[in-house]
């Protein structure tokens, strides 16, 4: 892993179109401003992580009764 | 098409139920066509049953006979990648996940899919949105 120190309103340019800037350190938490094309998109890890782990969990495996599956209210 | 899956038995897809999403589901980038087969008889639920993998199969929702105040906003590059010129054409379903006790609906990773193209994609929300939201008729 590359390792840079900056400072606040420093950036760091990735592949000539993300542009990472450092807005605000507060105490251990760093504001990031991110500056990327439209096609890229930019989500924190553990957001990731999360669907991840709940997509493995939303596979079926086994057999499912679709009648415990909530009816929705009529005219809903 | 005829598939032999673990959850369906051996059915027969037509091609218009096939969607295919080019960057699979988060955690399973490899499962890239799936076909959407109605589960029960009022198009509130759908099995997404991957026809790269008979074994894999997810259950789905619409969310908003359960969710009425739910409203997806798409950033501008899942709105490219699924090429929506008109979002009439998007359709939403939110993966479920069945427990013992409960069946939750993925809120913060919906499945969005062009109707027109049947290209779909697993959108990652902004905002304080539950993987696991109760399903609770309203």
């Amino acid at each position: 892993m590359l390792v840079l120190s900056r400072r606040t309103n420093e950036s760091i340019v990735i592949g000539g179109e993300i542009v990472v800037t450092v807005l605000e350190i507060k105490g251990d938490q760093v504001r990031l401003g991110i500056r990327a094309p439209r096609h890229v998109t930019v989500h924190r890890e553990e957001i990731h992580a999360e669907i991840q782990r709940e997509n493995r969990s939303a596979a079926v495996v086994g057999d499912v009764d679709l009648g415990r599956l909530p009816k929705p209210s009529a005219g809903a | 098409m005829l598939i032999e899956s673990e959850q369906l038995g051996a059915v027969e897809i037509d091609d218009t139920k096939v969607l295919s999403f080019p960057d699979g589901l988060l955690g399973f980038p490899d499962v890239t066509r799936f076909a959407l087969v109605d589960a029960g008889d009022d198009a509130t639920y759908f099995w997404l049953q991957s026809l790269d993998d008979p074994q894999l199969a997810f259950l789905a929702t619409v969310p908003w006979p359960f969710f009425p105040e739910y409203e997806p906003v798409l950033s501008d590059s899942d709105q490219d990648a699924l090429d929506l010129q008109d979002p009439g054409d998007a359709m939403v379903l939110c993966l479920l996940t069945i427990s013992d006790d409960a069946v939750t609906a993925n809120l913060l990773g919906p499945l969005v899919v062009n109707a027109v193209s049947r290209t779909g994609r697993q959108v990652v929300l902004d905002g304080d949105l539950p993987t696991r939201a109760p399903l609770a008729a309203i």
